[in-house]
């Protein structure tokens, strides 16, 4: 299982927001396979092999990371630095989930090189919309360097 | 012969008396002449003397004249002096109700950002929440219309609508709120542009009849995003009070008066009682209900907050069933050039 080709992970702390972003991407015909994981955290132990996910092979990168910015403890922008920082991991994509686009966390979060972000708006036929878009071009259109 | 001598001795004594008697004489009429003129300098003396007295009186009067302006001029300065300290007494009062008039500003401001940061907070936050209720009403219907029957599915409907509804209102809130927080960057705008962009973000949002006209409006000097928010509020509202017209007709209209640029847009829709004409602008006031027209009443807060950011002014007339006309003004800045 830990071997397993992730290819996209999603990082979300509000399990009916991650049950939503799992529909739309279901929705939206993207089947690829996906691992949700509920906090900073794991995701840092996911990408990097360590803890949890102790021996599992790095170099089996996902394809595109959705992460929610907002979460407790080790939070969306510091698992970002330490994704971009890391020279195996800072070339996947990473689109930013937030409520707003008014978050301020945005613009820090460019700095620190996400790739792109999603609004989680309140309509889900759109959230369904932009989440499908933005997984169908990072997923299809934009093959990540290997 | 000593007598003819005696004779001519008699004769010269004779006439050395009689040439000193005439001498006598005339030295008494130059000392009658002397005196005269002693007498006649003596007046002169005497009248110049009470000239001097006169004079010497004036210089008195003049002196005690001077010292009693100089008393009077001693008491000027003396109250200048004291006028002076109640200015300065004044000018530190000025500067302390200044320093108070500026700390309840800043308190005032303080109170403000606080308000509009709880509100932007409040507001985000409700978005989680409603966009799972959204979410889950939507799973709801699509994966189990068909166990739900008529009642259920309109109770469903409700939820939606209601929970889309609320979205609007919180956006339309954080809107508002951002632009407490947010400064402005003017630039040149090109009006004309800026309404046909609005017009196809609002031909692709909702379908409308309504037939709109503007041509060779004035360009401003304001922020573009700002200004395009103003006339799609006011597009939208123009259009929603207009709807229920057989032929609604929109126009929008600019002028140059006063140095000042004022824009109006006008409907032939139901228009409103001038009497609640000043809660137009107000946040939340509506003078329509839900059922006949929707409204978050937060749209022609915003105009006004956006306008009266760019130091510009709003208002509006309007009659009961006969439409209605929404201006703003904007500072004239011809002269910047860009």
């Amino acid at each position: 299982m830990e071997n397993a080709t992730v290819e996209i992970l999603l990082i979300e702390d509000n399990m009916n927001d991650a049950e939503l972003a799992i529909r739309a991407f279901r929705k939206g015909n993207i089947n690829n396979s996906l691992i949700h994981l509920k906090n900073g955290a794991d995701a840092l132990e996911f990408l990097f092999g360590t803890g949890k996910f102790e021996g599992r092979d790095i170099k089996n990168k996902p394809k595109v990371i959705l992460l929610d910015l907002k979460m407790p403890k080790v939070d969306g922008l510091e698992v970002l630095t330490k994704i971009k920082a890391n020279e195996v991991t800072k070339a996947i994509p990473v689109v930013v989930l937030t409520s707003s686009n008014e978050h301020p966390d945005i613009e820090r979060a460019y700095s620190l090189g996400a790739n792109s972000y999603i609004v989680k708006p309140v309509e889900f036929d759109e959230f369904a919309k932009v989440v499908t878009d933005l997984g169908f071009y990072w997923l299809l259109k934009n093959q990540p360097p290997v | 012969m000593a007598t003819r001598k005696k004779s001519v001795e008699l004769i010269n004594a004779n006439e050395e008396l009689a040439f000193q008697n005439e001498e006598k004489e005339k030295r008494a009429a130059e000392l009658v002449i002397a005196n005269k003129e002693l007498a006649f300098q003596n007046g002169e003396e005497e009248k110049r003397i009470a000239e001097l007295v006169i004079a010497n009186k004036e210089l008195a009067f003049q002196n005690e004249e001077k010292n009693k302006r100089a008393a009077e001029l001693i008491i000027t300065n003396k109250e200048l002096v004291f006028q002076k300290e109640e200015k300065k007494k004044r000018a530190v009062e000025l500067i302390n109700s200044n320093k108070e008039v500026d700390e309840l500003e800043k308190r005032v401001k303080e109170r403000t950002e606080d308000l509009e940061s709880f509100s932007y907070s409040v507001s985000h936050d409700l978005r989680t929440p409603l966009r799972v209720i959204n979410g889950y009403a939507n799973m709801l219907e699509e994966d189990y219309s068909s166990v739900l029957d008529a009642e259920g599915k309109r109770f469903l409907a409700e939820v939606r609508s209601n929970a889309k509804k609320m979205g609007v209102l919180i956006d339309d809130l954080l809107t508002f709120s951002r632009l407490g927080r947010q400064g402005i960057k003017k630039s040149r705008v090109d009006l004309n542009k800026l309404i046909e962009t609005v017009l196809s973000d609002i031909n692709q949002s909702f379908t409308h009849k309504a037939e709109i006209k503007f041509s060779n409006l004035l360009p401003a000097v304001a922020d573009y995003n700002l200004l395009h928010q103003v006339f799609t509020n006011l597009l939208s509202n123009a259009i929603k009070y207009s709807s229920k017209r057989e032929k609604p007709l929109i126009e929008i209209k600019s002028e140059r008066k006063n140095g000042e640029l004022i824009y109006s847009v006008s409907d032939n829709g139901v228009g409103f009682d001038m009497h609640y004409v000043h809660k137009l602008f107000g946040v939340f006031q509506r003078l329509h209900s839900n059922e006949e027209f929707y409204g978050t009443g937060v749209g022609l807060s915003i105009v006004h907050r956006i306008i009266h950011k760019h130091d510009g002014k709003v208002w509006a007339e309007g009659k009961e069933g006969e439409g209605a006309t929404f201006f703003f003004s904007l500072p004239d800045r011809n002269d910047i050039k860009h």
